[in-house]
């Protein structure tokens, strides 16, 4: 047991050892599993698929699915949609963010601490509440039934999430850089962009990430408040490719993983900040 | 002086929340005011709104689907919340007595928490699919020789429901994982070695270290998870569209159900805000822990 000490990688019996190479090989196939087959049924030809045939492998390969999804279907159209929408909501979110963010880390005004509470409270406010009056106030502005809808609406979720982890982060951040721009004479505007917007640039990309893959995979919303099938994204659109009971599985899953890659691209860039941020950082602060 | 930089800090804050502000009034606030106000009323679309009082509520809860949206709703959160804690911990201490790799490995478990809830739900629903060999699961217990027929998972109350807690639980329990292994990682490791040298067990080890010192992030992540679940829309609706029948009708697709398909927004709206309650007593916990330790 004197290995213990050793903490960072402690020599385990040769039975714990066994115990967790099991484990580990029980999770990943628990969780590899879904997206093999995912991958696997977007290689095969409609009739491997329809006659399921070699059902654990595709043979021969196809890139059919991938090639008529681009040019049979309106995917191109939807994915642009989706970008379009995880562009915008990105920018509002990290403006609104970062100022919000900053403002209770660092600002000292009255009532900082009820707006504290108050953003990690509309973080919990689960989107299924307010779809329907949403929908309301959106028609009434004119807004449903293009993708301005999403703009407005997805805020609703990512601003609160953003600004709840840029808060910890604002908090992180040495103070003394900033006091020291005070008492040469910059304001608390200029000392919020010369010199804690560059040290906190990390954490804004990791908060700008969260709420792009937010906008990316979110669904509710998008399915109520547009109806026009050139303005849907790629989460509603995927669900148009079941017409009655007829499934384009291929097609389907060659669009689940287009729509997977840069998210999962995204998100090896940020892995280590995310798990150390973002689980240890928003539950312990 | 200390009292000109605070007021000039006031300011500032005013300034750089606005924009905050304006958002949660006008999309946040204004809307839920707008949901109390359209509960009350028997709104249909097309039709002006009709103040009547508390007749949705007091229909709803005569409402036999509505019971059974509420049993629904109790089985798929506490059925999947439950696994989620207990694959959590076994996913963390497995990872914790990772020796190599660590990073790499609790980067792969984490990809289901990142994917689209709606590729996740159109995959397992394929999974389950009855078809023989079609999907994964009767192709795999078909070929082991373990059923002679192909089953209809998500033709079947039970198994419907099944399917979907099962694809909720699997997006949902890498988040869990790297939580409490985080948690671990932070409990003093002398602790261990006082347990040690008192002779302990690996298991009464687990039991009066490991877990009390994830006591906090437990109950944090259980809460969270708790407010997710039973708010759940995604999985349920691309599934089963809360089918067969109603088997798997929960609060969110059944407020879509009766809103958006029956046309009754004050209904449907009425469903929703039987959760405010419950979302009120998680927010006061979860905001209890959570804000205590900003301290």
């Amino acid at each position: 047991m004197a290995a213990r000490t050793a903490d960072t990688a402690p020599v385990l019996p040769r039975s714990t050892r066994a115990l967790v190479l099991l484990g580990l090989v029980v999770f990943l196939l628990v969780v590899l599993v879904p997206f093999w087959w995912i991958a696997n049924m977007s290689l095969k030809t409609y009739e491997q698929i329809q006659f399921a045939t070699s059902i654990y492998v595709p043979r021969p390969l196809t890139w059919e699915n991938y090639t008529g999804l681009w040019t049979n279907t309106r995917f191109p159209l939807w994915l642009r949609n989706s970008l379009v929408t995880a562009f915008v909501v990105t920018a509002i979110t990290t403006v609104v963010a970062s100022l919000g963010g900053y403002a209770v880390a660092r600002l000292r005004f009255p009532g900082r601490e009820p707006v504290a509470s108050l953003i990690l409270i509309l973080y919990l406010v689960p989107p299924a509440l307010l779809f329907i009056p949403l929908y309301r106030v959106l028609a009434e502005l004119g807004a449903t039934n293009s993708l301005t809808a999403l703009f407005l609406a997805y805020p609703t979720f990512t601003v609160p999430f953003c600004t709840w982890l840029l808060i910890g982060f604002f908090k992180a951040l040495p103070k003394e850089l900033e006091e020291a721009a005070l008492i040469d004479g910059a304001g608390r505007t200029q000392a919020f962009t010369r010199v804690l917007l560059p040290l906190a640039a990390p954490g804004i990309v990791a908060s700008a990430i969260f709420a792009f893959t937010l906008s990316w995979n979110e669904f509710l919303y998008a399915l109520i408040f547009i109806q026009d099938e050139t303005s849907i994204t790629v989460p509603v659109g995927l669900n148009l490719l079941i017409y009655g009971d007829v499934f384009h599985w291929g097609e389907l899953m060659a669009a689940s993983v287009i729509t997977t890659v840069p998210v999962v691209a995204l998100y090896v860039f940020i892995h280590r900040w995310m798990v150390e941020g973002l689980v240890a950082g928003s539950v312990k602060g | 002086m200390r009292r000109r930089a605070s007021s000039r800090d006031t300011g500032t804050a005013a300034l750089f929340l606005l924009p905050l502000f304006v958002l949660v009034v006008a999309l946040i606030a204004y809307p839920f005011y707008r949901a109390i106000w359209l509960s009350f009323t028997d709104k249909l679309v097309g039709y002006p709104e009709r103040f009547v009082g508390l007749r949705n509520y007091a229909y709803l809860i005569q409402d036999d689907t509505f019971r059974q949206v509420i049993r629904n709703s109790l089985v798929f959160t506490a059925g999947s919340v439950s696994l989620k804690i207990l694959s959590g911990l076994a996913m963390a201490l497995v990872l914790n007595g990772v020796w190599r790799w660590r990073n790499f490995f609790r980067g792969m478990l984490l990809l289901p928490w990142i994917t689209s809830t709606v590729i996740i739900a159109l995959t397992w629903r394929w999974m389950f699919d009855s078809f023989p060999g079609r999907g994964f699961f009767n192709s795999v217990l078909l070929d082991l020789g373990l059923l002679s027929r192909p089953v209809a998972f998500l033709a079947t109350p039970e198994g419907a429901m099944l399917a979907v807690i099962i694809a909720n639980w699997w997006r949902g329990f890498p988040f869990f994982g790297v939580s409490y292994l985080a948690g671990m990682q932070s409990i003093p490791g002398e602790l261990y070695e006082a347990a040690s040298v008192d002779g302990a067990s690996a298991w009464r080890r687990f039991w009066h270290v490991t877990l009390p010192g994830l006591r906090h992030i437990i109950v944090i992540t259980t809460l969270l998870s708790l407010i997710w679940t039973i708010n759940d829309f995604n999985v349920v609706y691309v599934m089963t569209r809360g089918g067969p029948g109603t088997a798997t009708q929960v609060f969110a697709t059944y407020s879509y159900e009766v809103a958006f398909n029956q046309l009754r927004w004050g209904r449907g709206v009425t469903i929703s805000i039987f959760l405010v309650p419950v979302l009120l007593v998680g927010i006061v916990l979860i905001s209890r822990y959570l804000l205590r330790e900003k301290e």
